[in-house]
């Protein structure tokens, strides 16, 4: 948890710590390899410093150090990419923080949202059963079926050419949550159901539980698995479903960065194998997925609170 | 017997509302089939007459939906061919890989997740550790992943369709993030399971802890599991949306997005229909698969 | 007298002579004694739609492609020269008056089911190309100002082709046209159902043509297979009859080029029929061709580049709040204030040039170094700028105009592609000089939904030639032309002077007065810029190393246009 915070943390301040803004191109300096920092020099402890690159052949991104000059800080020309550059010469570094803000905000708040809405609509669909639970249930059918493409081409028709950040960040997220929710809600609506016949859940009844605090208390905890789950498959697949949104059509304009579009830049072949360096926000998503995972998980299989709670 | 009949009609209806969302949709998005750089404006007006693109969205709504009554959905704009041929002979490709890559991630997938839910060993960790890292790298990389690698050591053919070996890098790419997916849920279902005072009550009856695990913690913990499992159907095809697209399996993926590409309307409809159809039939056998194993959801509480 | 007489005669031999065989027999490939056999295999981004290449669907890419493969026209434009060369009709002459031609066919042609090919085939094929049931987009391109070629057939080896309007590349024209077979698809025309004739399904073996190869095979969604025309007319210098290849396979292959370069370093394709190789591509092509698996061959410089155009249509909605866009001088200052080279090297890794204008130096007939050119000048940009009223009114370091507006448009581009980079480097530098550009990435249709409806400021987006000739490329030049994107209503005066201008040069009787011509038609495109060019790239092939005889070229298809002379390289 403290780690998840503390990633939280580094998100949220990434303007103040990215070394370049992330759209500041560096012209000559495309596909240039990360300069890890060093310390010694000629044999004498230096302050941490990389050495400068000169391209040694453009076309095949070939680039070699020049000792002779070394670079200590980001405020010289001579810009120091700490994790690379990318096809415009921009610091790999500095986008992937600012883009974490958008993206990860994007993925874990439409994670959020679809958890919330979907577990609402599958407790309410197994609460209250008969033609309103068949028809959420079809309802939920229905979204998982339609292709989100179709609706993400259409919505992109309807909105006008240019969009703001903000708004297209909120897009993301309403057309993410509203993908999202069928898979959890049916999830759910199958655990509750079996949960509601279950002998504390009767024992909660008999004792005159209302229904919303036989859920709440009783039921839902025992989703606490399944949405758990869900939230490790969801926040990696809206990560790249950014990417796809913005290939359909509904993405943030050039330069912003964002995780899934730099992940779709970097997706040729030839590139990844050349600059791998290009693919750090995978490497990023999975360090959230893993936060993520970690701090929600159950550690123990043989702790069972559930079972602490039917005893009282 | 209802209940077959019952949810049997839902899925028609379901295919078709699809249908019908898909063509609304394509409607709405700008630009059409017609409209392309390189022709004159008086070529285009020709076009969009020729394939009826000028009538109003209901009159063209109506005439497809008259005719899909009858199983005909059409013809392509940029095929000149019935859609209906089209999206037989696609689907079934693309009936192949799914099929495949759905029996490879349940065979690795579901004992996979048995295991990790159930021990806490070194081992066990190990491979939940491994199943987060399938999880979190994205398809689209990899895919390309084993793409790269096979074609570096020639081991497997890269692209379209030709035998048995053509087969394994689109299975392997579409079946290992859905494997993963399966392990994840398995492995949560099943830790729930094992806490029930069921299964100490089994254990306390003194039946070997594989058995406990296997037969009687594994029965407990498929429903979630089952519940979206129809689901996976429908992630299998979405999923093999973009692993056709990268390695050229000739399915319905590609077809679908060349239609929507080219804002090809009937295609689109025919693909979309295919789509929903494929996924309805899988919720239903997920569905049905639910009511004949868990006793407890009872066949009524399914509606 | 007698003296009179044969002077006489040798003077009308000459003049005889001088009007008679405009062109040489095509080169014949050198004949490489064991090149016969053998298969090669290409990828192919696409299906083709159609066979039938005067349907209204059959004017994309693969179904030329295809129809190179298996059609010949009457005369063949050479890719290399640019001269038209004799094809199916093997000599021609030219009326005095330059407007009607008679050509005479080549004998013993026939077609690859064994029907003989007469004159009868050629008016047939021009029926159909202009009968208006079958709506063909090919007939637009073979037309001189609108009007028809007529066309007659005095006897079955002399067609005479007669120009509503003098035309100066003549019989070039008819590269556009294949042959197509009279006995086959007669009854088709009859009944009004050409248009659907040989479309995608109809069976391999039932199409006759006069090309090198015939379709053996098609599997939907995977390949075409096309093998050797046993009835080719065509021979190399030793008699050995052409194609060399037994077969060639066309792989259809989706997934964009990373696909295609997959399978070319995997080795399972051969050659990529319409793919040049990216920049980003060429280290790994190199790595590749130094141990020996690939071959790299350079084209030249582009001829269709990429290019940035404004809504300059009267009274579009889209620009009337911004009247600055509409003003030449405006995009005479962003001409003037991107710089190219930097362009050159970021997005295309330095394998492109700077062009001004719609001619680069890759067309060596029609590009002139006198064309008008815009060196990277910021200061003159920002005094032209200033000259029509926009300059930084609040200090903030972005222009505004009059009204304290900030200066700035948006720019269309197809998303995921290099067009969408290159706009994004123009967003980068024109903001350095003040004006705010945004990028909106679209896919295809929904680019062009937008510029059907008018409904944009700026597009960045490029088109393939089909030749190098400006004459036959007129759809950029005259108003109302498909290709003459930026203004779709009524001309502006300029536009009418070049429209006369370009007329004139497709008329004109010499090569030195239609460059002159052409010269003057590209002051007044300068002056206005309703376009504006950036850089166009250095064409690379890559190849197999089993393919010989290729000879790539600038326009598509860049290495299938002589497929008759590929052979297989052991």
């Amino acid at each position: 948890m403290k780690l998840l915070a503390g990633f939280v943390l580094i998100v949220l301040l990434a303007p103040a710590i990215a070394p370049y803004e992330p759209g500041r191109q560096f012209p000559g300096y495309q596909y240039a390899p990360p300069m890890p920092p060093r310390l010694l020099d000629a044999e004498r402890v230096h302050a941490p410093f990389a050495y400068a690159l000169h391209a040694v052949d453009p076309i095949e991104r070939r680039y070699a150090e020049d000792r002779s000059r070394r670079v200590n800080s980001f405020a010289g020309d001579a810009p120091w990419f700490l994790l690379g550059s990318d096809a415009f010469g921009r610091d790999v570094l500095s986008r992937v923080l600012i883009g974490a803000r958008l993206s990860l905000g994007i993925a874990l708040l439409s994670t959020l949202f679809a958890l919330i809405l979907g577990a609402g609509i599958g407790a309410a669909a197994a609460h209250a059963g008969g033609w309103i639970d068949a028809l959420l249930m079809r309802l939920a059918d229905f979204v998982i079926v339609l292709p989100g493409i179709y609706v993400v081409l259409a919505l992109r028709g309807a909105l006008p050419l240019v969009l703001s950040t903000s708004q297209v960040f909120a897009a993301m997220v309403a057309v993410l949550s509203l993908v999202g929710w069928p898979t959890v809600a049916r999830g759910v609506r199958g655990i509750l159901i079996i949960e509601r016949q279950s002998e504390y859940a009767e024992a909660a009844r008999a004792v005159g539980a209302s229904a919303w605090r036989l859920i709440g208390r009783h039921l839902l905890p025992a989703t606490r698995g399944f949405l758990s789950a869900q939230a490790t498959l969801l926040v990696p697949a809206f990560v790249m479903a950014e990417a796809t949104l913005s290939f359909v059509g509904l993405g943030f304009a050039p330069p912003t960065p964002s995780w899934g579009a730099m992940l779709h830049d970097a997706g040729a072949v030839q590139i990844a194998a050349d600059a791998p360096w290009l693919l750090a926000p995978a490497g990023a998503v999975v360090l959230t997925v893993f936060l993520v995972h970690a701090s929600a998980d159950r550690s123990e299989p043989s702790s069972a609170p559930i079972f602490r709670n039917q005893v009282l | 017997m209802g209940f077959l009949l019952r949810r049997g009609l839902a899925a028609l209806l379901l295919v078709f509302a699809v249908a019908s969302g898909a063509l609304l949709l394509a409607q709405l998005a700008p630009g059409d089939y017609a409209a392309q750089f390189g022709k004159t404006p008086a070529q285009i007006a020709a076009d969009r007459h020729r394939l009826g693109l000028d009538r109003p969205f209901g009159q063209q709504y109506a005439a497809w939906l008259k005719r899909s009554l009858t199983l005909d959905l059409g013809e392509s704009f940029q095929y000149d061919q019935p859609v209906a041929a089209l999206v037989r002979a696609r689907a079934a490709n693309t009936a192949v890989l799914a099929v495949t890559a759905l029996i490879v991630a349940t065979a690795v997938g579901i004992p996979w997740g048995v295991v990790t839910g159930s021990r806490n060993g070194a081992i066990a960790r190990m491979l939940r550790a491994l199943s987060l890292l399938v999880l979190s790298v994205p398809p689209l990389i990899s895919s390309l992943a084993l793409l790269t690698i096979a074609a570096r050591t020639g081991w497997f053919p890269v692209s379209g369709m030709g035998g048995p070996r053509h087969l394994v890098v689109p299975t392997l790419a579409l079946a290992l993030p859905i494997a993963a997916m399966l392990e994840r849920l398995q492995s949560q279902s099943i830790g729930d399971a094992l806490d029930r005072p069921s299964t100490t009550a089994a254990r306390a009856r003194g039946i070997p802890e594989s058995r406990v695990i296997w037969r009687h913690g594994w029965r407990q913990s498929l429903a979630p599991v089952l519940a979206v499992y129809g689901v996976i159907v429908g992630s299998l095809f979405s999923g093999s949306f973009a692993v056709e697209i990268v390695t050229s399996w000739p399915g319905l993926g590609l077809l679908m997005q060349q239609a929507l590409m080219t804002r090809d309307t009937n295609l689109v409809a025919g693909c979309a229909v295919a789509g929903a159809a494929f996924l309805a039939a899988g919720i239903l056998a997920s569905d049905i698969m639910l009511a004949v194993t868990d006793p407890r959801m009872g066949i009524e509480s399914m509606s | 007298m007698a003296r009179h007489s044969r002077c006489a005669l040798t003077i009308a031999a000459i003049l005889f002579a001088g009007a008679c065989n405009r062109g040489n027999e095509p080169a014949a490939p050198v004949s490489t004694g064991s090149a016969r056999g053998g298969a090669l295999t290409a990828s192919i981004r696409s299906e083709p739609a159609t066979f039938n290449r005067f349907a209204p669907n059959g004017n994309q890419a693969p179904v030329e492609a295809v129809s190179m493969l298996v059609h010949a026209p009457l005369v063949r434009i050479n890719r290399v020269t640019g001269e038209p060369e004799p094809w199916l009709a093997e000599r021609w002459s030219v009326s005095p008056d330059g407007r009607t031609f008679t050509l005479v066919l080549r004998g013993g042609v026939t077609f690859s089911d064994g029907t003989p090919f007469t004159s009868a085939d050629v008016a047939f094929t021009f029926q159909a190309l202009y009968d208006p049931t079958v709506e063909s987009s090919l007939a637009s391109g073979v037309m001189v100002q609108g009007k028809p070629l007529q066309v007659s057939t005095p006897d079955p080896r002399t067609v005479v082709i007669t120009m509503p309007a003098p035309f100066a590349p003549g019989v070039a024209m008819l590269d556009n046209v294949p042959i197509l077979p009279k006995h086959q698809l007669q009854a088709a025309l009859d009944a009004k159902t050409f248009a659907k004739a040989w479309g995608i399904t109809t069976p391999p073996g039932t199409m006759a043509g006069l090309g090198p190869f015939v379709i053996s095979e098609y599997v939907a969604g995977q390949r075409m297979t096309l093998t050797r025309n046993l009835h080719y007319w065509r021979k190399d210098t030793a008699g050995t009859q052409l194609p060399y290849l037994d077969r060639l396979v066309m792989e259809f292959v989706s997934g964009g080029q990373d696909a295609e370069m997959l399978r070319l370093q995997a080795g399972s394709v051969d050659l990529m029929t319409q793919a040049d190789v990216r920049p980003e591509d060429i280290a790994a092509l190199r790595r590749l061709r130094d141990q020996g698996s690939v071959q790299l061959m350079e084209a030249g410089i582009g001829v269709d580049p990429n290019t940035l155009w404004f809504n300059l249509t009267p009274g579009n909605a889209a620009v009337k709040a911004k009247p600055y866009l509409q003003r030449a001088e405006f995009r005479r200052a962003i001409s003037f204030a991107i710089d190219r080279d930097a362009i050159a090297n970021t997005v295309y890794l330095g394998a492109a040039v700077p062009v001004y204008g719609p001619i680069t130096p890759g067309n060596k007939t029609w590009y002139s170094p006198s064309a008008p050119t815009f060196p990277h000048d910021i200061a003159r940009a920002r005094s032209l700028l200033a000259g029509i009223g926009l300059s930084d009114r609040n200090g903030d370091g972005m222009l505004d105009d009059a009204t304290g507006k900030p200066v700035g448009f948006s720019i269309l581009a197809q998303r995921g592609t290099i067009r969408e980079r290159t706009a994004t480097m123009i967003q980068e530098q024109l903001r350095q000089i003040g004006i705010a550009v945004a990028v909106a990435a679209l896919d295809v249709p929904a680019l062009f939904g937008r510029f059907g409806a008018g409904d944009y400021e700026s597009i960045y987006h490029g088109f393939q030639a089909s030749a190098l000739d400006p004459a036959m490329n007129l759809d950029l030049w005259l108003s109302g032309g498909s290709a003459h994107v930026w203004n779709t209503g009524a001309a502006a005066p300029w536009e009418k002077s070049m429209d006369a201008l370009m007329q004139q040069q497709a008329a004109a009787p010499t090569l030195a007065e239609r460059q002159r011509l052409l010269l003057e038609a590209e002051r007044i495109f300068a002056e206005n810029l309703p376009q504006i060019y950036f850089v166009a790239p250095r064409v690379t092939v890559a190849l197999s190393r089993r393919v010989g005889g290729a000879v790539p070229v600038l326009l598509d298809p860049k290495v299938l246009w002589n497929a008759d002379s590929l052979f297989v390289k052991h």
